[in-house]
């Protein structure tokens, strides 16, 4: 008797276990939805803008029916802004590294000042919800492409 | 002698509180407009744009340091007591979600537009936080 006992728990635990596995790295499964008509973008600078080098760019974010709260704030219809410098467009459901191509905006800022090396880069705005994981369809602007000399 | 005790408890209490501790304002906190500038002519329908600098947006009730939510004040002076909520009405905006943009609707004329940033519980930071009052005409 006792041993399908300790089987029937091994598997029991067994099960919390698997359980819990696939939900450990955030997946697309477990993304906030978006906001219904959320719409990000970048309010300047222009998409094909020619910015002077060795002068800090000013970018400002624009965000409609979507409000801005800090990291590790859980409000509905929530996200901090993600600022990707040269870098791919992340999918939905994906927390968003924290480097130099990828600034973070946990504090709830809305605009930014930036320096960028002569040359071409994109630029994009995407939003994060309280964990830095992208949303579900994911909020992203167009990415734009400047150009420094 | 009991009174007296009691009384004098009760005033050092209330010299130990102040009536509204306001949340302090980050130093070069700035909320202006992106848009619409002073001056300009609008229609009737219009996106207001909120701009922020050297602070954050939060929603309301949110307790974050330079943090703030926005207002839009619409044909009306700033609040005259710092140290209360500020109204809600037709004339006060209040933008909780943690907004940066709204659209707005305004009859034809001659309208003023302020922004006032109002802390967790809507009540201004010390000192308050707000952008220059302008003028639009909407067509």
């Amino acid at each position: 008797m006792r041993t399908p006992f300790v089987t029937l728990l091994a598997a029991a635990v067994l099960g919390t276990a698997a359980a819990a596995g696939p939900a450990a790295p955030a997946a697309a499964a477990d993304a906030t939805p978006a906001p219904d008509q959320a719409y990000l973008y970048i309010g300047w600078p222009n998409d094909g803008q020619v910015l002077a080098a060795n002068r800090p760019i000013r970018v400002w974010f624009g965000l409609r029916n979507m409000g801005v709260a800090p990291k590790g704030v859980k409000f509905p219809n929530t996200g901090h802004h993600h600022l990707l410098i040269d870098a791919a467009t992340p999918g939905p459901g994906v927390e968003i590294p924290s480097d130099r191509n990828h600034l973070h905006f946990g504090a709830g800022e809305t605009e930014t000042t930036i320096e960028l090396p002569p040359g071409r880069h994109t630029l994009q705005l995407v939003m994060g919800d309280e964990r830095h994981v992208t949303f579900d369809p994911s909020v992203a602007s167009r990415k734009i492409t400047v150009t420094v000399k | 002698m009991r009174k007296t005790i009691v009384l004098m408890a009760g005033a050092a209490c209330l010299y130990a509180m102040p009536l509204h501790a306001r949340t302090p304002a980050p130093e070069n906190a700035q909320v202006y407009f992106i848009w619409p500038g002073d001056g300009a002519v609008v229609r009737h329908a219009f996106w207001v744009r909120m701009g922020l600098r050297n602070m954050g947006v939060a929603p309301k009730g949110t307790d974050v340091a330079a943090t703030g939510h926005h207002h839009l004040l619409i044909d009306t002076d700033l609040p005259a007591n710092m140290n209360e909520a500020i109204p809600n009405d037709r004339n006060h905006l209040h933008f909780g979600a943690g907004e940066t943009e709204a659209r707005v609707e305004l009859p034809p004329g001659r309208h003023t537009l302020q922004l006032l940033l109002g802390d967790k519980d809507h009540i201004p930071h010390d000192p308050p936080v707000h952008s220059k009052k302008i003028t639009v005409t909407v067509q």
